[in-house]
């Protein structure tokens, strides 16, 4: 598959006032393949939602390149296109919800890019279905919860019909019923419509659920690869910050004290599977 | 709970007026403050005192709603009419003591004008009850866009009040929390003089304001990100359309208006 999103030698930093400009980013290089399912992992600081900022040209890198689907984001020129390809939802929902009713908020994104009004009502129509908040079409966006208002920015965003949507951590300030509810609307954008998706994130659960997990520490990639191989590194995982998912977690430690089990584990389902035939 | 607040004061119903374009509501609106000044008697007043009655009538908004909205505006009809009871010296005296006199004339005029300001209330906030603030908005935008002639950018402006009705709630409700937080660490709101009490005000206005600018600072990242660049290229999901409706509405005041001028003719003015 060709890369979507690519990041060839990236360096940026954060320009501080009276300071030393603070390096977020050097010679960074990462490649996103159209439909892939991508989890960035980090801790606060290592650089994850940098690297979402430069994916739709919000930030300029100071030296190398990032391009979309072959533009480079440093060309003025490309922005728009860029933009109407990668879509952003971030992590606070009140801070990017424009409207006061829940479908003219739908509508912003293609109204800004000149669509035909017909065809914005049908979009914005099929996109409210898709993500399940049709039904609320027409409530005020401050009345709903927080899964609700994350699950109408993800609405906003497939209405430009995106080829890529980067979520720069959708769930952090949400509470589980609606972590769960953007996880699974977005699993099934890019299961069911090939969207390429790249996740930001903190919770390992949610990295789970990607086809590939990148872990970034101190602006450099610590690990890259599939959530199994990933979550074997446990002690690299603890040493930048993270947790590794709890039956990942025992599964090593068991390892660790002789247990045989087998493979990697990353759900709760498939480590119980194995100790009940252990044990029978 | 703050969270149940609604924006503008919009009120939910299915009806003829609601259904009218905002640009045309916003248009009679105004042709209605225009005529209404043009009453020069009891009978050119009667018409636009039926006209406000159909209007309400039609809107199926009820009538509680309108004594609410009027309410606040009472002291100011009280002392008007007071001040022209007093002033005003035509007609019969009624009574008169020590340097204040009553007449017949200085009665009808308090009423004359109370009943104008009633009419203007209740008309205005008719288009406030039946429409929704982000369609009151758009009418603006579109009704002012010849504006754009002159380099004055409409758009922005519509922009900003739509913005601002947006996070009217959102910053209730962030009020509310910094608030709570603020008396959780022992601030006291309730007590106090007044002077004392506005400084303890402080702690929750900086806050609100510091996070005011970062939420301004993130909206912005937003629109951005899709895709917004002014008005220039935008296309609008839903459009004004001018219906029937809004025609029969325009005929209606119309009439009315050209009612007044007759009635201001074949009867006396009183003002």
């Amino acid at each position: 598959m060709r890369a979507f999103i690519e990041f060839k030698d990236v360096s940026f930093s954060y320009d501080v006032e009276d300071a030393q400009p603070v390096p977020v980013l050097q010679h960074f290089d990462l490649a996103i393949a159209q439909g892939d399912f991508v989890a960035i992992l980090g801790h606060n600081g290592s650089g994850k939602s940098t690297v979402a900022k430069l994916c739709n040209g919000i930030e300029i890198p100071q030296s190398g390149d990032v391009t979309v689907n072959g533009m480079n984001t440093k060309e003025e020129e490309n922005l728009l296109e860029i933009r109407r390809h990668v879509g952003m939802v971030f992590q606070n929902p009140d801070n990017q919800i424009v409207a006061t009713i829940v479908e003219d908020d739908v509508a912003f994104g293609p109204e800004n890019l000149g669509v035909e009004p017909a065809e914005i009502r049908r979009r914005v129509d099929q996109a409210l279905r898709d993500v399940g908040m049709y039904d609320l079409r027409f409530s005020e966006p401050h009345k709903l919860s927080g899964g609700q208002k994350q699950r109408v920015a993800i609405a906003g965003v497939i209405a430009m019909q995106p080829a890529c949507i980067v979520l720069d951590e959708p769930t952090a300030m949400l509470d589980p019923r609606g972590r769960k509810d953007v996880m699974k609307t977005v699993q099934m954008l890019n299961r069911d419509f090939g969207i390429t998706v790249l996740y930001i994130t903190h919770f390992m659960e949610e990295a789970a659920k990607a086809n590939r997990v990148v872990v970034m520490d101190k602006g450099r990639i610590l690990l890259d690869g599939t959530p199994r191989e990933v979550f074997q590194h446990d002690d690299a995982l603890r040493a930048a910050g993270l947790e590794v998912p709890q039956a990942t977690e025992l599964s090593l430690l068991l390892k660790r004290d002789g247990v045989p089990l087998s493979g990697s584990i990353l759900t709760i389902e498939e480590l119980s599977r194995q100790l009940e035939e252990l044990l029978s | 709970m703050l969270s149940d607040i609604t924006i503008g004061q919009y009120y939910k119903a299915q009806s003829v007026v609601h259904r009218m374009d905002a640009r045309m509501k916003l248009i009679l609106t105004v042709l209605f403050i225009v005529i209404i000044f043009l009453c020069k008697n009891f009978f050119s007043l009667a018409v636009m005192f039926v006209l406000t009655a159909v209007s309400i009538l039609v809107s199926r908004v009820p009538f509680r709603m309108f004594f609410k909205s009027l309410k606040p505006i009472i002291p100011i009809i009280l002392i008007t009419a007071a001040l022209n009871i007093f002033y005003v010296k035509k007609g019969t005296e009624l009574l008169s003591f020590w340097k204040i006199s009553v007449t017949t004339g200085g009665l009808s005029t308090a009423f004359f004008m109370a009943v104008r300001i009633i009419c203007l209330i209740m008309v205005s906030s008719l288009l406030t009850y039946t429409t929704v603030p982000t369609q009151l908005t758009d009418a603006i935008e579109r009704l002012l866009s010849p504006l754009n002639v002159l380099h004055i950018s409409v758009h922005t402006l519509a922009m900003m009040m739509t913005l601002a009705l947006r996070f009217i709630p959102t910053l209730i409700e962030e009020i509310e929390r910094i608030t709570n937080a603020q008396k959780a660490r022992g601030a006291d709101f309730e007590s106090g003089r007044f002077l004392e009490r506005v400084k303890a005000m402080i702690p929750v206005l900086i806050p609100l304001f510091v996070s005011a600018f970062r939420r301004a600072y993130e909206l912005s990242f937003a629109m951005t990100c899709r895709c917004y660049h002014g008005g220039e290229g935008r296309t609008r999901m839903k459009q004004m359309k001018l219906s029937a409706v809004d025609f029969a509405a325009l005929g209606v005041f119309l009439l009315s208006l050209a009612g007044v001028i007759v009635l201001n003719r074949f009867f006396q003015a009183m003002i």
